[in-house]
């Protein structure tokens, strides 16, 4: 099965439509100023799932599409925020607590109603919706037991859009998961831009691999234990990524790739953890009060040899050469930070593929981002040119 | 004499909130949960209009719609739903509804858009 590239952008720009007017309902009903950060599109697998929803509690809301598109969808809301907005619309609403479920049903209705009609418009078809559900559950058990079995067997689409409130601590993500088969038929396209659907799994992987590589070369450098938390290959608007990486300050490096597939490959720290790192890399008790000369010299040093660990698995995979230019040293606002790589990629293409690695640093103490942003089209013919998987 | 609605809605919660908006101007002569009950509020109470969700178990509004209409061509029946889709909206006029609103609404939109169908 293949898709088109260009179409998964069309639905990722309805979904993210569909997102804002989802956002827009919440704040009518609930009184919340909110504002969508983000919405990407990524191919998932059991394992990106269960990293994705293990150890949290959820309300879903659950209902069946027919029509245009079929399947089973979920709109998940962590615990404590379902609680959160039950409250406010309990409030707004003055009534019982046995209203309580009723009301986020309704709310998940009108939001998911928002993300179909785009959908539905775009396909001159109708989608049916079946009346919603309301369930409960810990980790990846809220999703639809049919999303489970795609994700186990050849991964499955999961949008994801961040929603942020603007006044109160009530950001939270919502997630859809159109039906697997369906949905990569709607994403067929155009012949001459598809690009086999297990190819994306198989970049995915990769990925992940180069994450674990990098991990491994942080943990020989310091001495600290790594591991990987999270690796994602996301299917972003570009103009999102900013936002999507924040506001806090990092401190990392920068690198333009050139090859097969070209692009960039940022390396992000928090503060404290670029410090107890640069730290753990020098020998003796040596440490910085700021970030000064002493962190960056061990930040660019360590972040060269990640990215060989990340971006050397691609090429031998892909059979292509790819090269990266010397660390241009970073320390500054997230979003600022990304904003100028966004800029140069964003004069050749609108969305863009996001490898989002995590990997943590001494347990939980401190951790360490990279993304990834190859270019979207040669990505694309590396990835035709990739053998199947078995 | 204040006109006479009837609500149905799957969710108690927006029912709830229809009832809260329109209870100082309107008598509200039954609430249905479902399709279902909605045809036989309408025969029971003959309305003089019709609040009616498009997504409900049993009978979906626009069934209960054509259903309504088919008995009573005058019925005047506003769709009040969270699906926006064009096809779905034929669908509802098709059936016979006299207007549309989208979820959320506020009760100025609810209002203008009884007043759209059953002017004061």
């Amino acid at each position: 099965m293949k898709v088109d590239i260009r179409e998964l952008g069309q639905f990722n720009h309805l979904a993210s439509q569909g997102a804002e007017r989802a956002a827009r309902s919440l704040s009518q009903l609930t009184g919340v100023a909110m504002d969508v950060e983000v919405t990407d599109v990524s191919l998932v697998t059991e394992n990106v799932l269960a990293e994705t929803f293990t150890g949290k509690s959820f309300v879903g809301v659950e209902l069946g599409l027919e029509g245009g598109l079929e399947g089973e969808t979920v709109l998940a809301f962590e615990r404590e925020r379902a609680l959160m907005l039950q409250d406010l619309l309990l409030k707004a609403t003055g009534s019982s607590d046995e209203l309580a479920q009723s009301s986020v049903t309704e709310l998940g209705n009108i939001m998911i109603g928002g993300f179909i009609d785009g959908w539905a418009n775009h396909l001159g078809e109708a989608i049916n919706m079946t009346p919603p559900k309301y369930t409960e559950a810990v980790g990846p058990r809220i999703l639809p037991d049919q999303a489970i079995e795609a994700a186990k067997n050849h991964g499955v689409f999961l949008f994801e859009s961040k929603l942020k409130a603007m006044d109160v601590d009530l950001d939270f993500s919502i997630y859809m998961l159109p039906e697997y088969r369906q949905f990569v038929e709607l994403l067929s396209g155009n012949e001459g831009n598809q690009i086999p659907v297990n190819r994306l799994s198989a970049f995915e992987d990769l990925a992940k691999e180069g994450a674990g590589n990098a991990a491994g070369q942080i943990g020989m450098m310091t001495g600290l234990d790594t591991d990987v938390d999270v690796s994602r290959l996301r299917f972003v608007p570009l103009k999102g990524v900013p936002r999507q990486v924040g506001d806090d300050r990092y401190v990392g490096v920068v690198f333009e790739l050139k090859g097969l597939p070209s692009g960039y490959l940022v390396v992000l720290f928090d503060e404290e953890s670029a410090k107890t790192v640069a730290s753990s890399m020098m020998p003796g008790d040596t440490s910085e009060e700021e970030i000064g000369t002493m962190t960056e010299g061990a930040i660019k040093e360590l972040g060269n040899i990640m990215t060989s660990g990340f971006i050397d698995g691609w090429a031998n995979v892909l059979g292509t050469s790819i090269e990266h230019t010397p660390p241009n040293f970073v320390h500054d606002m997230g979003s600022a930070i990304m904003s100028p790589v966004v800029g140069k990629l964003g004069t050749q293409q609108e969305y863009a593929f996001v490898i989002d690695s995590t990997i943590e640093i001494d347990g939980r103490q401190g951790r360490c981002d990279i993304y990834a942003l190859p270019n979207e089209r040669e990505l694309a013919r590396a990835l035709s040119a990739l053998p199947a998987r078995g | 004499m204040a006109k006479r609605v009837l609500i149905a809605d799957d969710s108690e919660f927006m029912r709830n909130l229809l009832r809260e908006i329109l209870e100082a101007d309107f008598e509200i002569v039954g609430e249905a949960e479902n399709g279902v009950e909605a045809v036989d509020l309408y025969k029971e109470h003959d309305p003089d209009i019709v609040m009616m969700d498009i997504v409900m178990p049993i009978r979906s509004g626009i069934e209960a719609t054509d259903e309504i209409t088919d008995e009573n061509p005058d019925a005047k029946i506003i769709m009040c739903t969270s699906v926006g889709q064009e096809e779905k909206m034929k669908e509802a006029i098709k059936a016979g509804a006299s207007g549309y609103i989208t979820k959320p609404f506020q009760k100025p939109n609810v209002l203008e858009a009884i007043n759209d169908v059953i002017p004061a």
